[in-house]
């Protein structure tokens, strides 16, 4: 919201910003990102919960006071006091033992509570090794603190998550995904408190050991866990997404990270059916990494039966149970991406007689919620003026949305079947599949190709000995 | 690393600076307006927490004490935020010029 108000403030025009109590310490971050001194207006508490009257008076004797002093008083002249005395990248900021780097980096709020590896500059560079670009190169400055994404940062946060050196082209290629405008990194820190969550794809899955069969999203693979742990570590170093006692992610009650997931890719073809990646559309033999959110999951999708059907009708089912609560920021959105993750037996059986896009279709066609359930959701949660009406209106979502009047009636709460992905992985021994949720525009799936360096095969010989 | 503390065989570690570089570029706030009578003031909202009732009430009291201040409502420029935020945010100076825009209220962040 304040990006908006920078947008103004940048033309000469004053702005006062309406924000509530709550986000005022997350709100000096995103000034400080912004490089835009802005003026704002305090609403004390949360404007979901007060009557009218309640809501009222905190207008009249704060927030309107606050707004018309930030407009005609002294203008704001908070600019970022701390970034001229910040170290230059690459300097060596502490020196002492390995529990003594722990204690430093938790004190300045660099790690996730967990120990890390000690950054030195020789770990560093067997990380840069690995690729070929350049340790200054700068991907984009990125929300919320306005820092670089650079090569280097990224090596050093791969370093710390516990990563190994050859995963460097995976975590470029993971970042290269994070800073695409679409995936909107500046709303990782988000009230619903999505996670984000890589899935990798290619020769590169075997190569590197990802864990894509039994036990493929627990904690214990190295490339699996330290990459989904580098993740969540480069959001809070070089975005600034800290809970308190830092500040910037506001996920109200959030949730931890997810290890990075892999596709069983021999059980896809066998079945007869593209990858993940190939349906991004990437070759059979690149190696990809996508990244995209998750703010909720099935639990774990039994299903049971010869026939296609018996199993899709299953997932229409739990997934209809797990995620339409939160159809309506998909419809506000016009983004509602649901993962699949296929059992390989499940997927076998629903391959011999479906392809991937007539699984899309049926669920498109038979996951519905109830128009008017949705649109309450919706406007106890965040949005009054919420109405299915001014969304097709707008044309954010299709007509068949208002086709009929009735309140009560069903609607697609999957906007269209290619928003569906499906991923061919789990225990193969088992039925069960597990269904993930996109947090609708926020994190939405990008997917970019892993740059391998050119003497990778030599590198890797090496490391072999 | 380098060589172990004085009178241990505990290694040392010179660690890098985790973070990087700030681009930023400062910008200063824009001259405020002691006086609104005469003005013109946008208001832009992202369609949330109840800005459908917090705006009128605003609008209400700023009135009260310069009334002759013209305010151009939020209907006029679209939700900045979600579906359509770059392409909204990408014609709000044009926008803004058109109303002759003096100052703006933007909400709301909760």
């Amino acid at each position: 919201m304040l990006r908006a108000a920078a947008v103004v403030e940048r033309l000469g025009i004053p702005t006062a910003s309406i924000i509530s109590s709550a986000f005022l310490k997350q709100a000096e971050v995103v000034k400080q990102g912004l490089g835009v001194p802005l003026a704002i207006g305090v609403y004390p508490g949360v404007p979901m919960l007060d009557s009218e009257e309640e809501l009222r008076r905190k207008v009249e004797e704060v927030l309107a006071p606050g707004l018309l002093k930030g407009l005609t008083g002294d203008a704001p002249k908070e600019a970022d006091k701390n970034s001229e005395a910040e170290p230059l990248p690459g300097t060596v900021v502490f020196s002492g033992s390995l529990q003594e780097v722990q204690e430093y980096f938790h004190r300045q709020l660099w790690t996730d509570g967990l120990p890390i590896l000690p950054p030195t500059r020789e770990r560093v560079a067997e990380f840069l090794a690995y690729t070929d670009r350049k340790p200054e190169e700068v991907l984009r400055a990125i929300p919320q603190e306005g820092r670089e994404a650079s090569i280097l940062s990224i090596a050093i946060n791969g370093v710390m998550a516990g990563c190994r050196p050859e995963y460097m082209p995976i975590l470029i290629a993971v970042i290269e995904a994070m800073v695409d405008p679409v995936f909107r990194i500046e709303d990782c820190g988000s009230t619903p408190g999505w996670e984000p969550v890589v899935i990798v794809n290619g020769p590169i899955v075997k190569e590197l050991a990802f864990n894509f069969g039994q036990g493929m999203m627990r904690f214990g693979r190295q490339a699996n866990t330290s990459i989904g742990r580098f993740v969540r570590m480069y959001l809070r170093n070089i975005c600034g997404f800290r809970i308190p006692p830092g500040a910037g992610d506001k996920g109200s009650i959030g949730q931890s990270y997810l290890v990075a997931m892999a596709e069983d890719e021999d059980s896809a073809k066998a079945i007869g059916w593209p990858t993940y990646a190939q349906d991004q559309g990437f070759a059979d033999d690149e190696n990809v990494v996508t990244v995209r959110s998750v703010i909720s999951s099935t639990g774990p999708m039994y299903s049971g039966g010869t026939r296609a059907v018996d199993h899709v009708q299953l997932w229409v089912e739990l997934m209809c149970q797990s995620f339409t609560y939160w159809a309506y920021t998909g419809f506000k959105t016009g983004v509602w991406n649901p993962l699949i993750v296929a059992g390989p037996g499940v997927a076998r059986v629903i391959a011999s007689e479906w392809s991937k896009d007539e699984v899309r279709r049926y669920l498109h066609a038979n996951i519905k919620v109830n128009a008017k359930q949705v649109t309450h959701y919706a406007r106890v949660a965040s949005t009054p003026t919420f109405s299915l009406e001014r969304y097709v209106a707008e044309g954010i979502l299709p007509p068949e949305y208002t086709a009929a009047s009735d309140p009560e009636r069903l609607v697609n709460a999957i906007i269209k079947p290619e928003m569906i992905g499906i991923l061919v992985a789990g225990d193969p021994g088992r039925n069960q599949s597990r269904a993930y949720l996109c947090n609708h525009i926020q994190g939405a799936p990008v997917s970019k190709a892993v740059r391998l360096p050119q003497n990778w095969r030599q590198l890797r010989q090496r490391a072999a000995h | 690393m380098t060589s172990p503390h004085a009178g241990t065989k505990e290694p040392r570690y010179d660690v890098l600076w985790p973070l990087s570089r700030k681009a930023v570029k400062a910008t200063a706030a824009a001259p405020r307006l002691p006086d609104l009578n005469g003005k013109t003031v946008c208001e832009l909202w992202d369609v949330i927490f109840r800005g459908e009732t917090i705006y009128p009430l605003v609008r209400e009291y700023i009135k009260a004490r310069f009334p002759r201040v013209k305010f151009v409502e939020y209907s006029q420029f679209g939700n900045f935020h979600g579906a359509r935020e770059h392409e909204v945010i990408a014609t709000l100076p044009a926008k803004l010029r058109a109303h002759g825009a003096d100052a703006a209220i933007v909400g709301i962040g909760a």
